[in-house]
Order: structure tokens, then C-alpha cells, then sequence
């Protein structure tokens, strides 16, 4: 009988149980898009930064990622290469040298020792092809050509390759086929100096990377800086980023008692994982306005609900009725069309979702994301989409028909018959 | 008849303060009403008819006085052993009939003994019997808004009495009705009354109620000004 009242009531007054039913289903397909957007924004800032550069997981010497220096390096890499092979979930894995050198330019063409400039950069030595397995590393190379392979001469009498990041490039007014020299301290104390051919110039669409960054090969940085077997940094790619957590207590597991940590991208991109933790914030502020402005919505039409049955109330409890009935009616009532408006807002919002995973939405202008530029965003879809505004949407319900309904239970039969 | 006390009230005063000025509805009302009665508390409007129905049933508190119900004292009733008195006890019959709109005629009249816990099957033999017994069995699933005032008023009838109480209020029960209809309905309830026993208390001014009542009790400016068989009164 409760929810045969509850449901006949409902459609009592259809107009403004449509209008009821709007606001909710608005309110849940807004908040849901939203989340969706951001879900998919992130998921693609996020995969951005670790698929081109970073990786998800990093393996470094203990202690590396607080105090980077060059003497902190993973020893044996190769060894903890074939370990990674072994874990099903790993994609790919690069190993990086990092150090910093200052880099003087000789233009192609100039035979005396004049250089026409100079800049402090940091020098990045990394393995071509498994680079190029990882990252693709190549598809950011946007003049010239990549690296030669691992193999080639690194003696420091040769002249070795270089990329420069095209910001560094601008500064040093260099272009393929120019000179430079790259001077350095080696991690046995000596001078570490190299002729080098510029050979490409790369962007990686993060201009602040791109503006002091250079790569040479891993071999010849191991040759240059005294490194010999060694890196300070192994970069793993997952299969899939949500098993990431899991991937890395894995790896850790597996790497445990050889002075090495392993680190998602939420730990060693502290600040950018913060940012986004920061973004997600203004989301839930978002959705509660949303959710605020639903609920003004539910509550004024709970309000009036019982406002006009108020003499029904009354001959509720003049026949017995227990107010407890009353109050598990009205609230029943509005969960009632909770629910239907989150039927109606899920198939909504799976039509708005799909469409915006599929056609994402152009930035005009680009969005620039610390220094990645993004030119289109998509929605993703996740659980995440429907729960959230699914719980808010009832809760709200709940919440909002709770005094109604207790003033309801609580109307005195005698004044209640009075009313017209 | 027996001497059952149903109804015992005592010193009932019942002052309203709604808008700032206190308007005295009961003033001082001694009254008690027997198993079996058939009677109407009859007066003019504004008499304090209705309010000494709502007092004497637990539907409204008095400001003054006490109120016994089957030998229980209403004021020290909690509000879910008052409602579940009523639903056990007393039936109900409005002026203005007070159907629930969204519930069919059947539904209406098993509602109370929903509330009750009966069971669905003996739930419909009680309803239909009803129903049959006040001509309305043909429309058992009809909604409160398709029928006449007076066969909403029969629902009503039914309602109140399908679960058996031992007295039912009836407020002004023929007011929207003609004389036909009124003595109808009237009839049937003397009729119970006098096959089952159950007490019939009701509010009116209508002729047709104070013919059949038999018991007068005359109500004047919130006072009873004594109580009578309806042939004194005339």
C-alpha cells in the first residue's frame, strides 16, 4: 500500500512531476558530463605526459628522486630489464641517464674554435630503439632525424649525435647539421667534453622541457660521464593505466632488496598529480552548485506536495495512520523520482558521453597544461559518471524530503480537516 | 443497550488562540457515551459541535478537562497508541467524504485494515461485503473522482465500518447529500447499529439524522443544553 500511494501520488500533479523530474534528470546528466570531461581530460593529460616522456612507473636508486644526483644510479640496469621483461603487465621500459652540461654551438660551415653561443641544458642519454619502443620518441622529433643506433663510436675522440629541445635550439640558434661542444663533469671527477653534430631538433609539446633539454645516446653519455652499466632512471610504460598502483607494488615487490625504488607517476610527478587532486576539488564544487540547484528544485516541489495534502494527512491520522507511514510515504516518494531520474539521466548522459569520447571538443585556443598544449579534449566513461550523481541525486531526494515529510507526519488531524 | 462506558469526558474546555484572540469553542462539557447509542450532538453552526468530536476522540487536545476512551485516559496516550487506538477503535465519517483521490473504492475502503495487518484475502471477502452492503460492489475499482457525492459518501460509510470499530463519528455525515440519499445512508447505519451493536455518534443539524438518532444531544454556544429522545425534541 506504501508504495502503491507513493507511486499514484507521484503522477498527481504531472506537470509539476515532470518539471521535478527535469531538474533531477538535469542535475544528474550535468554533474555526470562533467565528471566524464574531467575523467577524460585528465586521462589524457595524464597518458600525454607518461606515454611521451615519463612513463607510469619509474625505477630509480634509492633516494634518487629526493636528491637527483649523478652518482645515485641503478647499477646492472640491463639485469633489472630482463626482471621487468618478466612482469606480465609491463609494455616497455627505457633506461636514462640524466646529468647537465653546458652546450656550446660552432655553426655548420665554421672551422676556427669561435662559438657564437651558449647554453646550460640537461642532457638526457637515452637508448634509441627501446625509446623509441616506449615513448615513440621519434614522432616528437620535428626537424632532422633520431638518434643512430646504440652502437655507433662513443669513443670521446668521435663526434657524437645530439637532439636539442626546440626551445634550446632557438636559444642557441642551432639547426641540424651544426656543431657543438658539451662540457661537463664526468662522475669520476674528470672534464667530460664532446664534439657534437646537431642531428634533429625535438618537441615534445612541453615547452618549459623542451627549452633545456638535449639527448644524446646511452652509450655514449655512459662513455662521457663515467657510467659505465649504469643508469640513473628505467622509465615503464603499463598495458593499461588504471592497474598502475598494482603494477608498481608489483615491481617493487619483485625489485625489493637491491637499494632500488619504484614510483608511479603520482609520486614522481608530485606537482602535477597535486594540480590535478587541486582541479578535482573545483569539480566537486561544481557538482554541488549542481546539486544545490536540484535540490531547491525537489524541495519546493516536496513542499508543495504536502502543503496541499495537508487535510489527507489529517485523515491519515484521524483513521490510524502511524506518522512514521506518513513520513516513509513522502520520502519514498521522492526516491521515487530519484530514481527515475536517474534512468533517464544515465541514458542521457551515455548519449552526451559517447559523443564527446568520440568528438571531443576543439580548444580554441589551445589548452596549454603545465606547458603540454592540448588542442582537443574527449569525455571518458567510467562508473565514476553514473555512482556519483547517482548518490547525490538520492541522497538529495532523502535529505530534502525529510522535513517535509516529518511536518507532514506530524500534522494535527483537528487544524488539517479544517483546511479547504 | 449496556452501560459500557465508551466515551467519558469530563470538564472539556477547548479554547482556540490561532489568531492572537482567544475564542472559547467547548466551555466545560460533562458527557458520556454508552455501547450501543445511536445519537446526534445537534446545535447551529459554530456550536462547537466539531471540536467536541475532535476533542472526544483524541483529534484534537482540550485545554482544559479529561477524556476517557474505552477506560483508557487519552492525555496520557502516547501519539502512536492514540493512532493506533483509532484505527483499532473508532470509524470515522467526514462531511466532505475525504476519499483518498489516488486510491480505488476497494482500496479506500481495505485501507484501514491494511493499516490493521489483516490478511489480503479476508481483506477483500470484508470489502466486497461492505461494499455490497451500501450498493456499491460494481465499483469496486473506480476512482473516488468518478462517482457521486453521495456514492462517496457511502464509500466513506463503508470505510469507516468495514473493520468493525466499536463507534463511529459521523461529522455532519449528510450535509453534501440530498434527503434521499441521507436517509438511505441513515437507515443502513441505524440498521447496523441495531444488528451488531456498534455506537454511532454523530455532529449534525440535518432533520433526517435527528429522526433516526435515539438520542438527542443538544449543544449550544460550546455547552450542552441537555439531552433528549428526538421525539422531546421536536
Amino acid at each position: 500500500m506504501l508504495s502503491k500511494l507513493a507511486w499514484r501520488n507521484i503522477f498527481r500533479q504531472k506537470r509539476r512531476t515532470v518539471l521535478t523530474l527535469m531538474t533531477m534528470t538535469g542535475g544528474f546528466v550535468l554533474s555526470s558530463l562533467s565528471i566524464g570531461w574531467m575523467n577524460g581530460s585528465y586521462s589524457n593529460i595524464i597518458l600525454f605526459f607518461t606515454n611521451s616522456r615519463t612513463g607510469q612507473i619509474q625505477v630509480h636508486h634509492e633516494g634518487y628522486l629526493a636528491d637527483p644526483s649523478i652518482y645515485s644510479t641503478i647499477d646492472n640496469f640491463e639485469q633489472v630489464g630482463s626482471i621487468l621483461d618478466s612482469i606480465p603487465d609491463v609494455r616497455s621500459w627505457a633506461p636514462r641517464i640524466y646529468t647537465g652540461a653546458l652546450l656550446a654551438l660552432k655553426p655548420a660551415g665554421h672551422t676556427s674554435n669561435v662559438y657564437s653561443s651558449s647554453a646550460a641544458a640537461s642532457v638526457i642519454g637515452i637508448d634509441p630503439a627501446r625509446e623509441q619502443e616506449a615513448t615513440g620518441f621519434s614522432d616528437q622529433i620535428i626537424e632532422g632525424e633520431m638518434l643512430t643506433s646504440s652502437d655507433a663510436d662513443t669513443s670521446l675522440s668521435s663526434t657524437g649525435q645530439i637532439l636539442l629541445g626546440k626551445e634550446l635550439a632557438i636559444t642557441l640558434e642551432a639547426s641540424p647539421g651544426d656543431s657543438l661542444i658539451l662540457l661537463s663533469q664526468a662522475a669520476n671527477g674528470v672534464v667530460a667534453d664532446k664534439r657534437y653534430v646537431v642531428v634533429g631538433i625535438v618537441s615534445t609539446g612541453n615547452t618549459q622541457i623542451d627549452r633545456r633539454t638535449s639527448y644524446i645516446t646511452l652509450p655514449d653519455a655512459q662513455n662521457l660521464f663515467a657510467l659505465e652499466g649504469k643508469a640513473h632512471e628505467i622509465a615503464v610504460l603499463s598495458s593499461t593505466l588504471n592497474e598502475v598502483d598494482n603494477l608498481t607494488a608489483a615491481i617493487s615487490g619483485r625489485l625489493s632488496g637491491r637499494n632500488l625504488e619504484t614510483d608511479s607517476w603520482k609520486v614522481f610527478a608530485k606537482e602535477f598529480y597535486n594540480g590535478m587532486k587541486a582541479d578535482e576539488s573545483s569539480l566537486e564544487v561544481m557538482i554541488f552548485i549542481i546539486v544545490l540547484v536540484a535540490a531547491m528544485g525537489v524541495l519546493n516541489t516536496v513542499l508543495m506536495m504536502v502543503l496541499e495534502r495537508r487535510r489527507e494527512f489529517g485523515v491519515m491520522k484521524a483513521m490510524g495512520t502511524r506518522p512514521g507511514f506518513i513520513v516513509r510515504m513522502i520520502m519514498l516518494e521522492a526516491n521515487i523520482m530519484g530514481f527515475i531520474s536517474i534512468l533517464l539521466g544515465s541514458i542521457i548522459s551515455t548519449a552526451g558521453l559517447l559523443l564527446l569520447s568520440k568528438h571531443g571538443i576543439v580548444m580554441d585556443p589551445p589548452l596549454d597544461y603545465g606547458g603540454a598544449v592540448f588542442r582537443e579534449m574527449v569525455a571518458s566513461i567510467s562508473p565514476d559518471c553514473y555512482w556519483i550523481p547517482a548518490i547525490c541525486v538520492m541522497l538529495t531526494a532523502t535529505i530534502v524530503s525529510c522535513i517535509p515529510a516529518l511536518n507532514a507526519a506530524h500534522t494535527k488531524p483537528a487544524k488539517a480537516l479544517r483546511t479547504v | 443497550m449496556n452501560n459500557e462506558k465508551i466515551i467519558e469526558a469530563k470538564g472539556i474546555i477547548k479554547t482556540y488562540d490561532d489568531s492572537g484572540v482567544p475564542v472559547q469553542a467547548v466551555r466545560g462539557i460533562d458527557y458520556t457515551l454508552t455501547k450501543g447509542e445511536f445519537t446526534a450532538i445537534i446545535g447551529p453552526s459554530g456550536s462547537g459541535k466539531t471540536t467536541f468530536l475532535n476533542v472526544i476522540t483524541g483529534l484534537d487536545t482540550p485545554t482544559e478537562g479529561e477524556v476517557w476512551l474505552s477506560g483508557r485516559l487519552l492525555s496520557k496516550m502516547s501519539g502512536n497508541e492514540l493512532s493506533d487506538f483509532r484505527r483499532d477503535h473508532i470509524g470515522f465519517i467526514f462531511q466532505a467524504y475525504n476519499l483518498f483521490p489516488v486510491l480505488t473504492v476497494e482500496e479506500n475502503v481495505e485501507y484501514i485494515m491494511l493499516l490493521q495487518g489483516v490478511p489480503k484475502e479476508e481483506r477483500h471477502n470484508r470489502v466486497m461485503s461492505m461494499l455490497e452492503k451500501v450498493g456499491l460492489a460494481d465499483y469496486a475499482q473506480r476512482l473516488p473522482s468518478r462517482l457521486s457525492g453521495g456514492q462517496q459518501q457511502r464509500v466513506a460509510v463503508a470505510r469507516a465500518m468495514v473493520s468493525k470499530p466499536s463507534l463511529v463519528i459521523a461529522d455532519e455525515p449528510t450535509a453534501n447529500l440530498d434527503s434521499k440519499t441521507s436517509g438511505a445512508l441513515l437507515d443502513m447505519m441505524r440498521q447496523l447499529n441495531e444488528d451488531t451493536g456498534m455506537t454511532f455518534l454523530f455532529s449534525t443539524h440535518d432533520e433526517i439524522v435527528m429522526r433516526r438518532a435515539k438520542k438527542l444531544v443538544v449543544l449550544t454556544d460550546g455547552k450542552l443544553d441537555g439531552n433528549s429522545p428526538p421525539e422531546e425534541y421536536e
